[in-house]
């Protein structure tokens, strides 16, 4: 390349020595007829004509100057953006502004939606499940082992299930709670991904003599943390609670599976699932597996189906229990990629995409009305340049490469500011987003910034050149100043652009300001309980330490009794999950009678509880110190388990009394029924029935024991001293119980209800954003139209007044067209925003999507802004000297 | 407005340009010369009437050169200037000879019908 722009400069210098020799030898031929060199020179000159352009032509025949010219152009739009530093400035940081946005939005649903895995080819990846139609659940082995044996669909079919509980993992190096999984031995092959370090579990189809019992591949998370990155791993003996493993392999960074980590660390490890005896049943007591599969290539989700189903008929014929024969009456498949992410927080995600889209849309609008501006201004040098011979697309080029040169900037400038917002904005994605959001570029964000920013280019300066170019040459050169005339319909196209801007800012700040009204409504949704001076720690309980002790006795009353005698605390409770905890729910079912089967939240409580969070009864009693390990055991359910369970569904307070759980051998009375609190995961959630069980009666050989007790568990403290100066004391009576409490996440109950609408209040703050910036763009949109338009008319106005027209009179005129196009982008604007709202309607609580008050107010806010805006230059027009005007040029 | 003397421009260019090719290369069978040295030779040998313009000259003689018709070297002139002689290639004189039977063909065609 370089020798050829070498060969290119010199044949450059060639023809124009070429052309020179030819000028030379036409003079000394009328000098020597007797002409003066003088005279011999111009006429020369006049004779040869345009000796630049004939170059040009002779150039462009060698093939050479498609790639001379962009060079040339690049150069010229810098020195252009030089001259004039106020525009360019203004260019690039519109522009960058809706990059900013766009791309910020994009890295989040890129890393979210699109690729959410870093499996091979993802696409094939299915998740499989047995299901009823509305709820689906894990299969257990008898029928997977036919799903293996039978379906034609799959070039693989994996499993795992979770280890369950919370792991530590203890090793000559360290110990640490990890996360872990037992999968079948063909997973990572099924995934598509190789261990960095060992070759992993063993190939084999299932069997009940695995060679990979005892084997154990590590996540690359823990063999840095644990092992230090030691490369002589493989091998080693590691203890997970208590039980050996072999290291067979460490995975690559990055990896991990499930792709979406809900309870406890992010650290995995993988053990090799060993069926057993207990397999061979479908009982509470054996497992249930997750499935995953890779579809054979090119077979579709909807064929796999079929084949399945074929064989899960044969499966549920020889069922015999209904309720079994129910659940698995079919089969559910779903690309595993869209099982990750909640439907609702896809929506919420791709709304807030689209609404980045529209304020990018508004920036780029934005820059055509300027770059028209502004070749209405450089009318004269682009027609000086079409009378020394540039052809209509060579100009077109010329303005394209300028618009390019501007995205260009803007997006370097936007990508920087975009994975900053990225970063800041990372504490609240993680309360609600499964994946994290690395707040690096990647191929695919790189890619779609190179293609918003071609986009940006074209989109703002194409029309600008298309108008440039067209525009007839010799009038611009005869009249030249910056009051020639430019068309009525140039006016019109910029006035529609300005409405245009308005329409989508008000989308947005419709948007906006119904998110801002779904945060007051569940700022003020009555919970139920108190909140204020409330501190919590959250508990991931070391269940290891207590394999063969009584928790409830060595670890909980023990500490309950140490906590309640804390300076400051006047009350102390435990409870698994304090409301809207987002920490760790168990559910439970039962078939109460042949037609009712339970389905309900379940958590461990101590009676003190209700003096901690001043929860109000609706009938009966909470727990009270009667109830102890040996007594008569209760559970207390809230409003919404009564009504749907009561005996009399007239009347739910009838269920006080009634028979509920086998605890030990004695069944469990229902003895009180708690007012309905929103205790779930969200305010706007309705309340989910819930049954609670005394912490002091639950005793090892009960069956929720280790679900309720061995994995998480809330501290809740009524306290007179602010959360900040408990905190030390509090950590140190954790640590006293047991080293791994020590680092828990100690917070308050107001944060816990706040970040229960993180994603309402993440989204509002985006849009609070995206609003304002729409409104500054449009309102600055508008003014820069409007003073443009007074300069161009000064002298009309000048007219006008020596014609007895009063400054009155042209104010009006000015604010009458501001008016004119507010009002058309606001009629156009409620439409959009009408359409659509409904995005937004999984997201609104205690606000109708088509709420006419959010509507008013924001067309309000746009229009007097508008008007405001446009108030400057009336007044400039209405302050115009007659005299001067007139003299003007 | 604009529209018909687009056209006009156009139907110059393509007039010109099979021709003029082929009195470049029929000048230059009677020796190598430079570019204005052509120039001159078409305009004494048509008595005048056929004026070529430099820029249709220069823009036309590298594109023949790029067709390898002709080849280029820098040479002095009588009057001692440095100059680019063009001479015609053996592919340039099979070109001239199809340039001129059509030509010739053409001219027949024409002069048929102007009789007819």
């Amino acid at each position: 390349m370089n020798l050829s722009w070498l060969r290119f400069d010199r044949r450059k210098a060639e023809l124009d020595a070429e052309l020179d020799a030819h000028r030379r030898m036409v003079i000394a031929d009328r000098i020597a007829r007797g002409e003066s060199p003088a005279e011999a020179e111009a006429a020369v000159s006049r004779e040869l004509g345009n000796l630049p352009l004939a170059k040009d032509v002779a150039r462009d025949t060698w093939g050479w100057v498609r790639l001379e010219r962009p060079a040339q152009d690049f150069r010229y739009a810098v020195r252009q953006m030089r001259r004039s530093p106020g525009f360019t400035v203004t260019v690039i940081g519109t522009l960058a502004l809706g990059i900013t946005a766009a791309a910020a939005m994009f890295t989040v649903v890129d890393h979210v939606l699109l690729q959410p895995t870093s499996y091979r080819e993802p696409a094939r990846l299915v998740s499989l499940h047995e299901s009823d139609g509305a709820r689906q659940w894990d299969v257990p082995w008898p029928d997977l082992r036919q799903w293996i044996e039978q379906s034609h669909s799959f070039q693989q079919i994996a499993f795992s299930t979770g280890l369950g509980g919370r792991n530590y993992l203890e090793s000559g190096h360290a110990a640490m709670e990890i996360n872990g999984a037992s999968v079948s031995a063909n997973l990572f092959d099924t995934l598509g991904m190789k261990p960095q370090l060992g070759r992993g579990f063993v190939p084999e189809s299932p069997t009940y003599a695995s060679k990979n019992a005892g084997l154990i591949v590590l996540s690359d998370v823990v063999w840095k943390q644990a092992f230090g990155s030691d490369p002589h791993i493989l091998g080693e003996t590691v203890r997970i609670n208590d039980t050996p493993y072999t290291v067979a392999g460490v995975m690559p960074p990055g990896f991990q599976y499930p792709a979406v980590t809900t309870v406890g660390p992010h650290a995995w490890v993988w053990v090799s699932y060993q069926l057993g005896p207990r397999d061979n049943g479908r009982d509470w007591n054996s497992d249930r597996l997750h499935v995953i599969a890779r579809l054979l290539p090119g077979l579709t989700v909807a064929r796999a189906h079929a084949d399945m189903a074929a064989i899960q008929n044969r499966i549920t014929a020889a069922l015999t229990d209904p309720e079994e024969r129910k659940q698995a009456s079919q089969v559910s498949i779903q690309r595993y990629d869209s099982t990750l992410v909640q439907a609702d927080l896809r929506k919420a995600l791709l709304a807030l995409l689209a609404a980045s889209g529209i304020l990018w849309l508004i920036a780029a609008v934005n820059v055509t009305n300027l770059l028209l501006a502004r070749s209405t201004a450089r009318q004269r040098e682009i027609a000086m340049r079409g009378a020394l011979g540039a052809g209509r697309g060579r100009i077109v080029q010329q303005m394209l490469v300028e618009g390019l040169v501007f995205s260009l900037s803007a997006a370097v400038l936007g990508a920087a500011l975009a994975f900053t917002s990225v970063r800041l904005l990372g504490h609240e994605m993680s309360l609600r987003l499964p994946i994290p959001v690395p707040a690096t570029p990647d191929s695919s964000i790189l890619l779609a910034l190179l293609g918003l920013t071609t986009l940006t280019a074209v989109l703002s300066s194409a029309w600008p050149a298309w108008i440039a170019a067209r525009s007839p040459i010799e009038p611009a050169l005869r009249q030249g100043g910056m009051q020639s005339g430019v068309g009525r319909g140039h006016h019109r196209i910029r006035g529609g652009l300005v409405s245009l801007e308005i329409a989508l800012s008000l989308t947005l700040l419709v948007a906006c300001g119904l998110l801002l009204r779904t945060l007051y409504s569940l700022r003020h949704v009555p919970l139920g309980y108190r909140t204020d001076h409330i501190v919590v720690a959250h508990l991931d309980i070391p269940s290891f330490r207590f394999v063969h002790r009584d928790m409830t006795q060595q670890l909980y009353l023990p500490l309950l009794e140490r906590a309640q005698h804390l300076p400051g605390v006047q009350a102390a409770g435990l409870i698994s999950m304090v409301p809207l905890g987002n920490t760790f729910v168990i559910h439970f079912e039962m078939q109460l009678n042949s037609n009712t089967r339970i389905v309900s939240y379940m958590k461990a409580a101590t009676p003190d509880v209700q003096k901690v969070f001043g929860f109000k009864m609706a009938a009966g009693r909470f727990f009270n110190d009667q109830d102890t390990a040996n007594s008569q055991p209760v559970v207390v359910v809230n409003e919404a388990f009564a009504r749907l369970y009561s005996p009399d569904k007239n009347n739910p307070n009838e269920i006080i009394g009634a028979k509920l759980l086998n605890m030990r051998s004695t069944p469990a009375i229902i003895v009180g029924i708690l007012d309905d609190a929103h205790q779930g995961t969200a305010v706007a959630q309705p309340s989910q029935p819930e049954a609670d069980i005394d912490i002091r009666q639950l005793t090892p050989d009960v069956t929720f024991y280790n679900a309720l007790e061995g994995i998480a568990m809330d501290l809740a403290l009524r306290t007179s001293r602010p959360a900040l100066e408990m905190t030390p004391n509090l950590r140190q009576i954790l640590r006293g119980a047991s080293p791994e409490l020590a680092s828990a996440n100690i917070t308050t109950m107001d944060e816990i209800v706040e970040d229960s609408w993180a994603s309402q209040r993440l989204a509002a703050h985006l849009l609070e954003i995206f609003g304002a910036s729409a409104l500054f763009l449009c309102v600055a949109g508008l003014y820069g139209l409007l003073a443009y338009v007074v300069t161009q008319r000064t002298r009309e106005m000048g007219v006008r007044i020596a014609l007895g027209a009063t400054r009155g009179n042209l104010l009006w005129l000015i604010l009458r067209q501001a008016g004119f196009l507010l009002i058309v982008g606001v009629i156009a604007g409620s439409a959009l925003a009408f359409a659509s709202a409904r995005l937004l309607r999984g997201f609104l609580y205690g606000v109708q999507a088509h709420d006419g008050w959010t509507l008013t107010v924001a067309a309000l806010a746009l229009f007097f802004s508008g008007i405001l805006a446009a108030y400057l230059p009336a007044r400039r027009a209405a302050r115009v000297e007659p005299m001067q005007a007139l003299r003007a040029e | 407005m604009a529209k018909p003397k687009e056209e006009e421009y156009r139907n110059r260019i393509e007039l010109l340009q099979g021709t003029l090719d082929m009195l470049i290369l029929q000048t230059l069978q009677w020796g190598s010369q430079h570019g204005y040295g052509i120039s001159q030779a078409l305009r004494t040998r048509s008595g005048d009437v056929l004026q070529v313009e430099t820029g249709s000259l220069y823009p036309a003689l590298h594109r023949m050169e790029r067709h390898k018709w002709i080849a280029a070297e820098w040479r002095m002139t009588e009057q001692n200037q440095r100059a680019r002689f063009y001479r015609i290639t053996a592919e340039g004189r099979r070109q001239l000879a199809r340039d001129r039977s059509r030509w010739s063909t053409m001219a027949a065609a024409i002069a048929s019908i102007l009789e007819a």
